[in-house]
């Protein structure tokens, strides 16, 4: 009985392991070996003979001193400090309203989860259009000012960031607001009216009950949008293609760029490793936080 | 507890600004997709924000039929994109759903496969331009480049950390005593599995392959980066339409926009109920 079970659990779990393996294992070693060579794809060699251009890490010392890397590195982190905390405020502020009945809750909520299930994409377009100089954020400003505004967002570097930012929290917020909601809903509401009972006005309420309650859900919901944020490329690509210059170019536009068109794939292995390893050293480090605060 | 009418107030007129701010960028599509060409753009006139001469001609011109007022038509239609998408996020979903729900049993059940859920989370949490060289040399080596099945596959992979923890935690919520007692009536584990758990599961699954269907249809960057001419998707496809000749296809391109963007919406509010607990891992339930 007990082999069956293992047996057949191994069964069942291995077209996901393969999956996994397929993804996971062998890019890693061929990036690894990639990394340290100089091959391109239009080298005219294929890449099991990247040995030839061997160029003794040399990729890796470049990563230290490129400039390009660490502004889009330091850009992506400057969108995640603003938007992050922007789409957690005010889907905090959307969830508190929503946490009674009233009229219309149901059309509101539906309404108002749209833009996340908006294809990235499209979404991109969507604000492409509207942050043409002669398109409606235009026209809505020139509504409040009562003189035409003329202003080209999306080639001003400084307002091109604002502007793929804007898109950002436009359809991410819905996300904070679906899971920050769900959170509030799940505090007791028994304590919540004890603490009233008590003397306790909302603003306490708010901070000393509700608020420790809901400690993991905003730690989800934070961790989702921050890796999620760290990756930042369909909209934005879409809206400034990295643009003006590299006004907008974020970490993923950035490798996209020299992958695609400077075709330096052994530099582009090296910078993609350095981040994997950064990121499962980091990632490491927070699941084992995470275990000892819960312990 | 009845509230003050200041708040009601207040809380009106917060939801109703929010719902504008949502709402403007898709209707401002949406109307742009039946817009005619003059209207595409303001030119020095007030702008149009909605059609005075409603036309369909912008979904006729992405369906290849020609339009008099642009002077290039189109080198391929929108009809084979929208089966790629289809296609390929299509199958992408039955390949996440199938190893998915399997793993999910497996580890649910007979606690195999430990190591899955970290390698999956670990899976979602590295941005995909940073593994995508490597799976576009093995592509290329397949031959896999540029065709839907090649982009099903990753598309099965990418989306597979969902598919498990969402199914995990269906599986893991449901009582086990149903099976317990199929099993003490002699049913085989394999018979208890299709007979039994898999009917019992028959809306759980349809809400997670619907969820997995969604971020399948919604990629951008790997069809980008896999996918060259014959099996472009909708969004690659919508990006490339443009020409020196006319410039910004405003127009057509919110056409195609607008069918892009109506079956997750539609599919969304289906699976609301499911959707805090896809979106967290199943690490929250609604």
């Amino acid at each position: 009985m007990k082999d069956e079970s293992a047996r057949l659990g191994f069964r069942l779990t291995l077209p996901a392991q393969v999956l996994v393996l397929f993804i996971s294992v062998f890019p890693l070693l061929m990036q690894a070996y990639i990394s340290l060579t100089d091959w391109s794809p239009l080298s005219g060699q294929s890449w099991p003979q990247a040995w030839q251009f061997w160029n003794s890490f040399a990729n890796y010392s470049d990563l230290l001193g490129d400039g390009r890397l660490w502004a889009a590195l330091g850009r992506t982190a400057f969108v995640m400090a603003v938007c992050v905390p922007i789409e957690f405020m005010l889907g905090l502020g959307l969830a508190t309203l929503f946490m009674d009945d009233f009229k219309g809750k149901r059309v509101f909520y539906s309404i108002l989860i749209m833009p996340m299930m908006v294809v990235p994409a499209v979404a991109g377009y969507m604000f492409f259009m509207l942050f043409q100089s002669g398109g409606p954020v235009n026209d809505i400003l020139a509504m409040f000012t009562g003189s035409p505004v003329t202003i080209a967002w999306l080639s001003d570097p400084n307002l091109a960031l604002v502007a793929v930012m804007v898109a950002d929290i436009w359809q991410w917020t819905p996300l904070m607001f679906l899971i920050l909601l769900a959170g509030l809903v799940g505090v007791p509401e028994d304590q919540v009216r004890a603490a009233t009972l008590l003397g306790a006005n909302p603003l306490q309420r708010f901070t000393s009950i509700v608020l420790p309650r809901m400690k993991t859900i905003i730690g989800i919901a934070l961790a989702i949008r921050v890796i999620e944020c760290f990756k930042i490329f369909d909209t934005l690509f879409i809206m400034t293609g990295g643009g003006p210059g590299v006004a907008t170019e974020t970490i993923s536009v950035y490798i996209y760029k020299i992958a695609t068109q400077d075709l330096i794939w052994g530099y582009v292995a090296a910078i993609a490793l350095a981040i994997l390893i950064v990121l499962s050293v980091v990632c490491v480090w927070a699941l084992k936080r995470m275990a000892r605060v819960r312990a | 507890m009845t509230r003050s009418l200041a708040f009601e107030a207040f809380r009106y007129t917060m939801i109703l600004l929010a719902v504008a701010v949502t709402l403007i960028p898709i209707l401002w599509m949406a109307s742009m997709a039946f817009k005619p060409i003059p209207e595409w753009q303001a030119t020095g006139a007030a702008l149009t924000w909605w059609p005075k001469a409603p036309t369909l001609d912008n979904f006729r011109y992405v369906f290849g039929v020609s339009n008099s007022d642009l002077i290039v038509a189109l080198d391929r239609t929108a009809l084979k994109p929208i089966l790629a998408s289809f296609l390929s996020a299509g199958i992408g979903t039955v390949i996440a759903m199938t190893a998915g729900t399997a793993a999910a049993y497996g580890l649910s059940r007979f606690g195999s496969g430990g190591n899955l859920p970290l390698a999956l989370v670990q899976l979602r949490l590295f941005p995909p331009m940073a593994v995508m060289t490597p799976v576009m040399i093995m592509w290329a080596f397949f031959n896999m480049t540029d065709t839907w099945w090649g982009l099903a596959l990753v598309y099965g992979i990418v989306t597979l950390p969902f598919a498990f923890w969402l199914m995990k935690t269906f599986f893991d919520d449901m009582p086990k005593e149903i099976e317990e007692a199929a099993l003490v009536e002699g049913c085989s584990r394999a018979r208890v599995f299709w007979r039994i758990t898999l009917p019992m599961m028959r809306a759980p699954l349809a809400s997670a392959a619907l969820f997995v269907f969604i971020l399948n249809w919604s990629d951008y960057l790997i069809a980008l980066l896999l996918t060259t001419r014959e099996w472009v998707t909708i969004p690659v496809y919508m990006a490339s339409l443009s020409s020196s000749m006319t410039g910004q296809l405003y127009g057509a391109k919110a056409a195609l926009g607008l069918m892009a963007a109506v079956p997750p919406v539609v599919l969304g509010v289906l699976i609301q109920k499911h959707l805090v607990r896809g979106l967290t891992f199943g690490a929250l339930k609604q």
